[in-house]
């Protein structure tokens, strides 16, 4: 891809996890309030600490939230006191940036003790473990996308993300405009950051420029102020790339349209449309055009393919 | 206006990949590129995709290629070097 990529490893703290957290998990703090902010959370995985607390801690790992349940609370619930230490003895709390307690259960006194002492966050839900695992999961899984920003405009169309990329000065975000005023959703100009989530690729605005595009001639303009409220999008899922080049720049030109070229952005590959660029071609009509062209061969129809088919038949080529 | 007679051999035809390719090189010469099929008379501009397509021109069709303008003669050497070469199938 022809665009400055920048790539980020993503974390989140604790403190962070917490704020930003699905409301039904209504956590809780019970230790470590003050070290929310300096542990950090690096997988969007799960862990349960059964098998640690009995003895076997090797696979501990510390970015990791580690849920206990019913089963570790019972367990540490039978052994005396002095077992109970020898069993938390095991973990290493300064490795752990924090244990999530499902179904509302009280850790015994003892967790809480060498918690605040070791500075490890202790959180609680009133969610069952199998339920806080899931919501926890996609939860993760969202926040620690991998993400990477993009040189190029993100826009909604018929419902499906449209990415225009090309080189500065060739008319994106003039071509957004047209596609604003004729209804479709704007969601980023200049940069798009683009997350991947499982197989798809989330594209939004970064937070500072959400709403605002750049024209020469006209500078930053608000989408919302001159369109409203239902021209701007926060995020869309990207389907399509369109990129504009210089008609001199582009060394095959596509003339029957039975080829699809493509991008791949996080190894997600996503069909690209490369459309010349000269005066007299109305770029907008013709992005709409490849995005109404693309929904057609997403339900199977392909135009092209229809027409040299019968045309083969008559040539009696393959 | 240099003419030349054309003959397709290659075993597809002047079938749309060929098509293509015949239209994307027309498209580097500023001269007019005429293709008539010399069985029925229908003619085509070598430069746009779906009047190339419309002669339907099998393996063994002939054709008439004439071409005008100021690029003429390297036009005419070009086009007939690509049916001569049957598209590269050959």
């Amino acid at each position: 891809m022809p665009n400055e990529v920048q790539n980020e490893k993503p974390q989140l703290t604790v403190a962070e996890f917490i704020e930003k957290s699905p409301a039904e998990l209504e956590i809780k703090v019970l230790a470590g309030e003050n070290d929310l902010g300096g542990k950090k959370i690096e997988s969007e995985r799960i862990q349960k600490l059964g098998l640690a607390l009995a003895g076997f801690s090797r696979y501990v790992h510390s970015g990791r939230i580690q849920i206990v349940g019913q089963s570790e609370i019972s367990y540490l619930q039978h052994l005396s006191e002095n077992q109970k230490y020898e069993a938390l003895g095991h973990l290493d709390f300064a490795a752990i940036c924090c244990i999530l307690i499902t179904k509302n259960l009280n850790p015994p006194p003892e967790l809480l003790k060498i918690a605040a002492e070791k500075h490890l966050p202790i959180l609680q839900t009133p969610l069952v473990s199998s339920k806080t695992i899931g919501i926890v999961t996609n939860f993760l899984q969202e926040q620690l996308a991998p993400q990477m920003t993009i040189h190029g405009v993100l826009l909604g169309m018929y419902d499906i993300g449209v990415l225009i990329v090309g080189d500065s000065g060739i008319g994106k975000s003039e071509c957004a405009l047209d596609l604003i005023s004729r209804g479709h959703l704007f969601v980023s100009d200049d940069a798009v950051n683009i997350r991947k989530i499982g197989k798809r690729l989330e594209g939004q605005s970064p937070d500072l420029t959400f709403e605002y595009i750049e024209i020469r001639g006209l500078g930053i303009l608000n989408i919302r102020d001159l369109f409203g409220v239902s021209a701007v999008g926060k995020s869309k899922q990207i389907e399509l790339c369109v990129e504009l080049k210089k008609w001199s720049d582009v060394e095959e030109i596509e003339r029957v349209g039975l080829e699809m070229k493509e991008e791949k952005i996080f190894g997600v590959k996503l069909p690209k449309v490369v459309l010349p660029v000269s005066s007299g071609r109305n770029l907008s009509t013709l992005v709409e055009t490849a995005v109404r062209v693309h929904l057609l061969r997403r339900a199977g129809y392909d135009g092209a393919r229809t027409l040299i088919e019968k045309h083969s038949k008559i040539v009696g080529g393959n | 206006m240099p003419e030349a007679k054309l003959k397709i051999i290659n075993p597809l035809g002047l079938h749309a990949r060929a098509a293509a390719q015949l239209v994307r090189l027309a498209a580097k010469y500023e001269s007019r590129i005429l293709l008539v099929r010399r069985d029925s008379a229908v003619s085509a501009d070598a430069k746009s995709i779906l009047s190339v397509l419309t002669l339907a021109a099998a393996r063994g069709t002939e054709i008439d290629l004439s071409v005008n303008g100021a690029d003429e003669q390297a036009a005419i050497k070009a086009v007939v070097e690509l049916f001569a070469s049957g598209f590269g199938e050959l």
